[in-house]
């Protein structure tokens, strides 16, 4: 059979994993954003324990595999928590998104306390000054100066992200990676189905690229 | 207006005041002047709440700000500040930056928040720069666009911590004219600042602080010609 034959028999398969894997990535980036957010709000909080918090979730699951953290979530959790019961039949789905955004929501508190460390306390000062509370000085004149900045840095984390998710398949998720081992454990056509799998990646991760180059001239020209 | 009672302020160890207490009256204008790290800065923002003092009480229209339970938010928008190095908001255009405290704080709607937004930017001068960003003006206008700011909250006190001394010298004469505007106008103003023709014309009052403490106060002719204390013939003999 031509190589073309082989992917376009196997297409159907690799894109439905693409599929899942694009759904596992916008959940996960969604989940992480958010955790991201309130763990570096909580780092930056004139509260020690929040702080301590802050620092505690940084350092668990920045700290550990990927992989390990979703066989924990996945395999050892359910031991002493009985979540397979409550998500039952998509215990495996939600387990490795849970898991996928606890770790990349880790790398993300960094960026964003970065990005809201970034902006000069004058500004904050300014805010206070004309009477807005800490909640209005955030939302309206810190976060926006901030997320410019962190553009780029969470743009890599989202293309990191959806690399991360291929590790969803050592917990049998259909996603692609997972979905090209089953191509060919029946086609053994190895070479054609990896390149297949490794072209499909590279079009996702570049289309975000995309994206994220028109909104950062976006938010040049518009928000400055 | 303003009654401040025996304010400290440390930090850490270091003390920054020392047992001030200043009353200033309605329609008064203060100029605080004295030696780089005296504290003047400090004294200021105990006056709105951005630095809490360690001992004392400041009390302002009434309300006492030094008190645990007070909502600063709520003091702030009557005491406006400018500050040395203007600290407009750099995402937002000229006219955002003076509406966006009347729009979230007062809920005032845009129509209206605009409308006076466009007349305080007249008072000061700058009408066609409503659209421009605060990095395509020059310092003298963006410290305008930061006194509009303050006023657009309809402030009841005003302070400026050293606003021309961050300005070219073909700049200060612009905003010290907005100020003098003011304070005709009666607003109660804390001035520091270091420039002598300004208390001289419109200062009720000079305060001089040296090391945390007011050392010596008085009419600006009486403080400038004929100061009380040596130290502050000293300072005064190397800015004049
Ligand atoms: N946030 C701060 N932390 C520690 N020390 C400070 C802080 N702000 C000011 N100081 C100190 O307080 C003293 C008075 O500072 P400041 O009020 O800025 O003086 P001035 O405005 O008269 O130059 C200085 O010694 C300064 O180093
Ligand atoms: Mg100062």
């Amino acid at each position: 059979m031509s190589f073309y034959a082989i992917v376009s028999a196997a297409m159907p398969q690799l894109l439905y994993g693409a599929r899942l894997t694009i759904l596992f990535s916008i959940a996960a980036i969604i989940m992480a954003t958010i955790l991201g957010l309130i763990f570096a709000l909580f780092k930056l909080s004139p509260f020690s324990v929040l702080r301590k918090i802050g620092e505690v979730y940084v350092h668990i699951f920045r700290g550990l595999p990927l992989l390990v953290e979703i066989f924990y979530i996945y395999f050892a959790l359910p031991m002493v928590l009985p979540m397979h019961k409550w998500f039952d039949p998509y215990f495996a789905p939600v387990a490795g998104a849970i898991a996928l955004a606890l770790n990349e929501g880790a790398y993300i508190t960094e960026i964003v306390r970065a990005g809201i460390l970034s902006v000069d306390r004058g500004q904050t000062e300014a805010a206070l000054s004309i009477g807005m509370n800490g909640f209005q000085t955030m939302r309206f004149i810190v976060l926006p100066q901030a997320f410019k900045r962190m553009i780029p840095p969470l743009v890599n984390q989202f293309i990191q992200t959806i690399k991360d998710t291929s590790l969803l398949s050592a917990i049998s998720l259909s996603e692609l990676t997972r979905q090209g081992q089953i191509v060919i454990s029946t086609t053994f056509a190895s070479l054609q189905i990896w390149t297949a799998v490794a072209v499909i990646y590279l079009a996702v991760i570049l289309s975000l690229t995309a994206l994220s180059s028109y909104m950062e001239r976006r938010f040049q020209i518009d928000q400055r | 207006m303003i009654s401040v009672k025996n304010i400290s302020k440390h930090f850490g160890r270091h003390q920054v005041l020392k047992d001030i207490s200043l009353e200033i009256a309605p329609r008064e204008v203060v100029v605080i002047i004295g030696p780089s790290g005296s504290g003047k800065s400090t004294f200021l923002r105990c006056l709105n709440g951005l630095e809490v003092v360690t001992e004392g009480r400041i009390v302002i229209n009434g309300v006492e700000i030094t008190h645990s339970k007070t909502n600063l938010s709520l003091v702030r928008k009557e005491v406006g500040m400018v500050f040395q190095r203007f600290n407009l908001f750099q995402h937002l255009s000229v006219m955002e930056n003076i509406t966006i405290g009347p729009r979230q704080v007062l809920k005032m709607s845009k129509v209206e928040a605009e409308q006076r937004a466009q007349a305080l930017l007249e008072k000061v001068g700058l009408k066609e720069k409503a659209y421009s960003y605060p990095d395509q003006l020059s310092g003298g206008q963006q410290q305008r666009v930061a006194i509009a700011r303050a006023l657009a909250m309809n402030p009841i006190v005003m302070l400026f911590d050293e606003p021309t001394s961050a300005l070219d010298p073909e700049m200060v004469g612009e905003v010290l004219a907005v100020m003098k505007d003011l304070a005709r106008e009666g607003m109660t103003m804390a001035v520091v600042t270091h420039e002598m023709g300004f208390a001289r014309e419109v200062g009720d009052r000079v305060l001089f602080m040296d090391e945390g403490c007011i050392l010596e106060e008085g009419a600006p002719g009486q403080l400038f010609n004929n100061p009380r204390e040596e130290r502050t013939r000293l300072f005064l003999s190397k800015i004049l």
